[in-house]
């Protein structure tokens, strides 16, 4: 094992490089999974008819398809036929529709653990199908969803690793790189990028047990 | 002219007739007790009149919206018919003042102050002023039902349907929840009101359903001359069990 030579500016450098594609990958994903989530989770709540039937089986081949084939898919299978994407932007193409299918379904099954009650009174007070999903649904459904939706965003976080495999170099792959050079490395360089997902997991999960807090006040 | 009319109206949910043939008109300012078994579809019936229920079968209009048509504007309805719950159903993630101003400040666009000058004095009518910033949760059963009642009428309804408002309380809080319903009684407010309180039906009521097996068995406007003898045996079975209990 060779600490020193594992830890050298130039190393930490390219990790830190790593890990900010990493961040930059996470963080994409899951603003633009959230937002085709919850729209698809919205749709599947609502059942208009077709729509949410198609959406529900769209959602569920999704969700029972390993990530690791839908990331070959946009980085392999698309310029087949003609889409020609970035490592990056194919890796951001592949988690999002993965994760838009799982929190849909986190969406989906949060409204649906509120109360029916509580519709049924903002209905007869007068509000639209959409305002009473807005001011009491959605906020309830919510508070719900928080520890669910996180521990699918820290998946996600340890699911970008996965894209190694399409040679992003985020912050898995430079590790890989580092200690092809030196088996001594290895181990030092393992505990050093599981200590920093460990990090950043910890910090998203503290984040969000400020959000649970905030809304439950 | 009626408020609500139903002209042989039937409901189905899939081969079970949950209500069978109903002609019922009920008059703007009336009290209106319905009572009967459990199953006999009361609560049916009251969900049919602010569209809760879709009807299969005949003709309901109420407030001239024409429930039995599809394209009817059943938000436009809601805005004058309130409906009170067993289980309240405030909205858990609103205070007590926001949950009876939310519905006139979107539906009725009235302001933020407006709606709340006017909740706080609904919220006095009820007696409970000091408790406008709490949450529902904080609540007893009975104070968030008076607080279901103030949020029905800060919409100015033109009726209000009670299904078995007090079913769900303590004893010693149905007292408070009768006061109150009295006070909009006599306030000439149409109340539709499905109930276990005969006490309520017979004194402050002004007129008698009595339903079982999905259909209207007696229509009395005498509650006190029906409490006496209802004129059918399956009515007078009924009253004998639960006066008996
Ligand atoms: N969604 C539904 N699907 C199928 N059957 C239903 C549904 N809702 C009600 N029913 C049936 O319709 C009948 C009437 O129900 P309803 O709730 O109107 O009775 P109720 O008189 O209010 O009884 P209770 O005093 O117990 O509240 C019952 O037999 C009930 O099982
Ligand atoms: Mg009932």
């Amino acid at each position: 094992m060779n600490w020193s030579g594992a830890y050298t500016w130039i190393n930490l450098n390219y990790l830190l490089q790593g890990l900010w594609i990493t961040i930059q990958i996470s963080v994409i994903s899951i603003i633009l999974s959230s937002i085709f989530g919850a729209i698809l989770g919205i749709i599947r709540y609502s059942k208009i008819s077709k729509v949410s039937a198609f959406v529900g089986f769209l959602v569920d081949i999704v969700r029972n398809l390993p990530l690791l084939l839908i990331l070959f898919f946009s980085y392999f299978g698309l310029p087949q036929i003609g889409i020609r994407f970035s490592t990056f932007s194919a890796a951001i193409f592949a988690f999002t529709i993965f994760e838009s299918a799982m929190l849909a379904e986190i969406f989906r099954s949060g409204l649906e653990a509120v109360d029916k009650g509580q519709t049924e009174a903002a209905r007869s007070n007068g509000l639209t199908y959409l305002q009473t999903l807005r001011y009491i649904v959605f906020p309830q459904g919510l508070k719900k969803m928080i520890a669910p939706i996180v521990s699918q965003f820290i998946s996600l976080v340890k699911d970008t690793s996965l894209a190694t495999i399409i040679l992003l170099p985020d912050l898995m792959q430079r590790a890989q790189v580092i200690y092809g050079q030196d088996t001594n490395y290895m181990i030092p360089i393992f505990i050093l990028v599981a200590a920093t997902y460990f990090v950043v997991n910890y910090l998203l999960s503290l984040f969000a047990g400020f959000i649970d807090r905030r809304l439950k006040n | 002219m009626s408020l609500i009319s139903f002209k042989n109206v039937g409901k189905s949910y899939g081969e079970f007739k949950a209500l069978k043939d109903i002609n019922l008109d009920i008059n703007q300012g009336q009290i209106v007790s319905i009572i009967g078994p459990s199953g006999s579809g009361k609560s049916t019936l009251l969900r049919t009149m602010n569209g809760l229920e879709e009807i299969n079968e005949g003709q309901l209009i109420v407030d001239d919206h024409d429930l039995s048509n599809p394209k009817v504007d059943i938000n436009k309805l809601r805005k004058d018919v309130g409906m009170v719950f067993q289980h309240f159903n405030l909205y858990a993630n609103k205070t007590i003042l926001e949950n009876i101003t939310l519905a006139p400040r979107i539906v009725l666009k009235e302001n933020t102050k407006q709606a709340e000058q006017n909740a706080m004095k609904l919220l006095e009518m009820v007696g409970l002023k000091d408790q406008a910033n709490k949450y529902p949760s904080q609540l007893s059963g009975g104070q968030q039902q008076r607080i279901a009642i103030a949020r029905s009428l800060a919409m100015k309804p033109k009726a209000i349907l009670f299904d078995e408002p007090t079913s769900a309380l303590d004893p010693e809080m149905i007292g408070d929840v009768l006061n109150v319903m009295k006070e909009v009684a006599g306030q000439d407010m149409t109340m539709v009101v499905v109930t276990h309180e005969m006490g309520f039906a017979r004194e402050v009521g002004d007129r008698i359903i009595f339903m079982d097996s999905g259909q209207i068995l007696e229509d009395s406007n005498d509650p006190k001359a029906f409490f006496k003898k209802p004129k059918e045996p399956r009515a007078q079975q009924f009253l004998s069990k639960v006066i008996g209990h």
